[in-house]
């Protein structure tokens, strides 16, 4: 009525248009101020969220019974096998908190997807072997009702590992270790390699393992967003922020032996907002460090290491981010599509990417040759004075390569061994890891997310022992050495 | 009764003006030396009533009640220290004082002769409860829990109010006093079918009923200790005590309109107690339980003979200090891991080992062992409701053997097992914790041996 009054009265000045049909609505906007009122009336009424206070959809929750710091593939391992084994649906509150919903520079998907069964620790092959059928089984563990079912586009061509011949004992030990364990690897002459892949130059290869079976390379991209989905049909929470401080106390005890120990728990993880300074304190049970090449920085905020050296106390966590190049080339003359992924005893590698004759490889830089993990920028002068190189020895079709990009990501490095830690810390003792695996996490993350869940369930580890990864080996000085590390 | 009534009050001046570092000390104190006043209660006449005034009276069922209400202040005090130990002192201050605030309406409630000011109190209550929970609860549900605890709760009782104005309106007395000897025959007719509802929901609501029983395990979860002691133990209570008096002036309209609701809370027992077996929090699992006892105490009021009256009795005082008492053990596990899933925190007998022998004496109490008080309650209500029907020994023996599972399988899974490695610096019980699990357990314990004081009116 009013309006209508209105329109009577401004009639003759507005010549046709009236105020209702203004484009775009009244300028009095009734309808939506309207819908607003209603909205917010029916959001007063029980069961519906509302809350007095200011919104705060984007914090955490304020309370969580675990808190997982760091949402790349091993932290989305643990929640899942922790909602996955834990003995009532619902039971436990999982927060995983992650800094960069891009994944822009977190390790998974920056990663080259490889999984080998070729360690020489027998529980590193027990692990790629789990989860080797975990990903073979992936649609069975991770479906979704009504989602479609996942793609990890495995491509199971097998690690091609070449050893000199200083290297050879070594490996045919390693490779007793891995059939022990169940691996299908089979041991090659270097007669028997140049009949196999008739493009290697078998020049100075004395020995050459190749997995038969469980072995490959598959997108991580995929493995990660299956877990986050299945993660999100299963109650775990996910925030985007970034862990800034923990409150913790501190207790004096004694151990049966007489000695004082200082044991430490987290009470509180400060979860600070993206470019505010917005933080929320959730109070938490248990906290999973598995913030991959940022692991150290977060172990030193919870007080692991501050304390004198040589003492539990003062050993740090050793995990460092280490910059990797990886480099996708073009060679119409390659080894084309039976290419496994060769490793070179020189420390090149290279893998067949796609079905257009590309190829991804690189080579670990040695102790000196460290690029500076400041940022992710990718060095070519490195691909041509080091990789190039080796690559063309070994395969003489990759004279004529042409590099096509590359890109850079970061190992969640320990300096110690070049193994993972997991388990929980023994002084700061609501803090478990599962972190440090220098390059090979994400093959080895679902095994590993499965151990850290009974870690943290049972108080023991059930079905694969990993009492050699556990962090007392930093202080006790031993090391879980793996001979060669890609 | 201004002998409970004045010092409850002065409780208030006694925080506000106390030192910061005696407030604890002063108000527990007074009010532990109030609680033992409370025993000159039991004083009673005979038959009759003790009768203080006009307005306030107290006889044998609301007695123990009293006494239970009066003792649990100073439990409550002693529960709250640790959580509130990083507020402000006027926050604290504010605590105690809605603490006292509820305390004081309650004892008017349980004493208040006048039907009218008995539910004047009886809805005051809710406004210290509700503040309590929402200002000092832990998670942010607790403003969606204080929600549905205050409107379950005032709609049951605002048709109360309409039908006592109504009682008023034809007998000319709410009196209670008087209104037990006037009491006449309620002739069947729809108005009294709706006067009879109208009466009686208020308390179902209370209780809790099994149907709209959904409050209740909102509430507990969020509240914090002391508000969580409180609704267990007494104001769950409210409801029974409210419907022992009610029933009186219903008569014989109760006969057949109790049947709905006799079977609902029959049913609702057994389901509560299975869905007990399901929790993984903790507290909601004592709160399920709660709602499983208090279905007990409402199948015994309704079908009204004189032993299941003294069971229902029996069994209130009884759930009142079995549930706090377990609503404090899970707080005690609750501050040291800072969660209430029961599977991640395992193992405690070989950490805190006295801390375990309490809960054992709350788990086994908690299942009715002999020869406890709850056992008493327990087996009154099972006898009466066999001499009602047959049938009914059934759902009731089934119900013990699932209270027995449940509570086992807390004790079990809280207690007994290998600890986990993040629970290894927990720290030891406080002897506040040990003395407030004692003064739980020493009342419950000691009328084993002389029950008949809390068996009612009716003994």
């Amino acid at each position: 009525m009013l309006r209508r009054a209105l329109r009577l009265r401004l009639g003759p000045c507005l010549s046709g248009r009236g105020l209702g049909t203004y484009r775009g609505g009244s300028t009095l906007d009734w309808d939506g101020k309207v819908s607003k009122i209603k909205k917010k009336i029916q959001s007063i009424f029980p069961g519906r969220a509302w809350s007095p206070l200011y919104d705060t959809s984007h914090l955490p929750p304020e309370r969580s019974d675990v808190v997982i710091v760091g949402g790349g593939v091993l932290g989305l391992s643990v929640a899942y096998w922790l909602k996955r084994l834990e003995k009532q649906q619902g039971a436990i509150q999982v927060l995983v908190v992650e800094r960069d919903h891009t994944y822009a520079r977190a390790s998974t998907v920056l990663s080259v997807g490889g999984i080998r069964q070729q360690f020489s620790l027998p529980e590193n092959v027990q692990l790629s072997l789990f989860s080797a059928e975990f990903l073979r089984n992936i649609n069975e563990y991770l479906a979704v009702v009504d989602d479609p079912p996942l793609d990890l586009q495995f491509n199971p061509s097998g690690y091609l590992l070449l050893a000199s011949e200083e290297g050879a004992a070594i490996m045919e030990r390693n490779v007793k270790i891995q059939r022990q364990e169940g691996a299908k690897v089979c041991l090659m002459s270097p007669e028997q390699l140049q009949k196999k892949f008739p493009w290697i130059n078998t020049e100075g290869v004395a020995l050459a393992s190749y997995g038969l079976e469980n072995e490959g390379w598959f997108d991580p991209w995929c493995l990660l967003q299956g877990l986050r989905r299945k993660l999100q049909s299963m109650g775990v929470l996910f925030c985007q922020g970034e862990v800034t401080r923990f409150i913790s106390s501190s207790s004096h005890m004694e151990t049966a032996s007489g000695e004082q120990v200082t044991l430490k728990r987290i009470h509180e993880v400060h979860v600070k907002m993206d470019h505010s300074q917005e933080f929320q304190p959730v109070e938490c049970a248990i906290v999973v460090n598995a913030a991959g090449a940022w692991s150290g920085q977060i172990a030193e905020l919870a007080g692991v290491g501050t304390g004198p050296p040589g003492t539990m106390q003062g050993t740090k966590l050793p995990v460092e981010p280490r910059k990797r190049y990886v480099y996708l080339w073009h060679c119409p003359q390659g080894p084309g599509l039976e290419a496994p992924l060769v490793a070179d005893p020189s420390g090149a590698y290279f893998r067949r990417e796609g079905l257009g004759n590309n190829y991804l490889g690189s080579c670990s830089p040695t102790e000196e040759e460290e690029p500076d993990p400041g940022n992710l920028e990718v060095d070519y002068d490195f691909f041509q004075e080091k990789v190039w190189p080796r690559l063309a020895q070994r395969v003489p079709a990759f004279e004529t390569l042409k590099v096509r990009s590359a890109w850079a990501g970061y190992y969640d490095y320990n300096t110690f061994d070049q193994n993972g830690v997991v388990g929980p810390h023994p002084l700061v003792i609501n803090m478990y890891f599962a972190t440090g695996f220098s390059g090979h996490g994400l093959q080895q993350a679902p095994a590993v997310g499965r151990a850290v869940a009974e870690m943290m369930l049972e108080g023991h580890f059930q079905t694969i022992n990993l009492s050699p990864f556990l962090f007392g080996r930093f202080y006790f000085g031993e090391k879980a050495q793996e001979h060669c590390i890609l | 009764m201004l002998k409970y009534i004045i010092p409850t009050m002065m409780l208030m001046p006694l925080t506000w003006l106390s030192k910061n570092n005696m407030i604890w000390i002063n108000s527990t104190l007074h009010s532990l030396l109030i609680s033992f006043t409370s025993l000159l209660l039991m004083n009673q006449f005979g038959d009759n009533s003790l009768n203080f005034s006009l307005t306030f009276f107290s006889d044998s069922l609301s007695t123990p009640l009293l006494i239970l209400t009066m003792w649990l202040l100073p439990l409550m005090l002693m529960a709250s220290q640790h959580h509130l130990l990083k507020e402000s002192p006027t926050r604290k201050k504010l605590f105690i004082s809605m603490l006292v605030l509820l305390q004081l309406f309650l004892i008017m409630t349980f004493t208040a002769t006048e039907l009218i000011f008995f539910y004047i109190m009886f809805e005051a209550t809710l406004v210290p409860t509700l503040i309590i929970i929402t200002r000092w609860g832990n998670q942010t549900e607790r403003l969606n829990a204080g929600l549905y605890f205050l409107f379950y709760t005032l709609t049951g009782s605002l048709p109360l109010l309409v039908a006592l104005i109504h009682i008023q309106n034809t007998v000319g007395s709410l009196n209670f006093l008087i209104l037990q000897y006037w009491a006449q025959p309620v002739p069947n007719s729809w108005s009294n079918v709706f006067l009879w509802l109208a009466c009686m929901m208020a308390f179902m609501v209370k209780m809790p009923l099994y149907g709209l029983h959904l409050w209740l395990p909102k509430a507990h979860v969020e509240a914090p200790i002391a508000g969580s002691m409180v609704l267990a133990a007494i104001l769950l209570k409210l409801g029974g005590y409210g419907m022992m008096r009610i029933t009186l002036l219903l008569n014989p309209m109760t006969d057949y309109m109790a049947y709905p609701f006799i079977m609902l809370s029959l049913w609702g027992m057994i389901m509560t107690s299975s869905i007990c077996l399901r929790q993984t929090d903790l507290k909601s699992l004592i709160a399920y339980s709660s709602v499983s006892h208090m279905a007990l105490v409402i199948v015994a009021i309704l079908i009204q003979t004189p032993w299941s009256y003294m069971g229902a009795t029996a069994l209130m005082i009884a759930h009142g200090l079995t549930s706090s008492m377990l609503f404090c053990l899970a707080n005690s596990n609750y501050e040291r891991i800072h969660s209430r899933t029961m599977i991640l925190a395992r193992g405690l007998q070989t950490l805190l080992p006295l801390m375990a022998a309490w809960w054992l004496l709350a788990s086994l109490t908690n299942l009715a062992l002999p020869p406890t008080i709850n056992l008493i309650g327990e087996l009154f209500v099972v006898m009466s409701t066999f001499s009602w029907s047959n049938i009914t020994i059934i759902l009731m023996g089934l119900n013990m053997v699932i209270t027995a599972l449940y509570s086992l399988y807390m004790l079990i899974t809280t207690q007994r097992g290998k600890h986990t490695h993040h629970i290894n610096n927990i720290l030891p019980s406080f002897t506040r914790e040990n003395a407030l699990m004692s003064l739980h357990m020493l009342p419950l314990l000691l009328l084993s041996l002389n029950p008949k004081i809390i068996l009612g009116p009716l003994y």
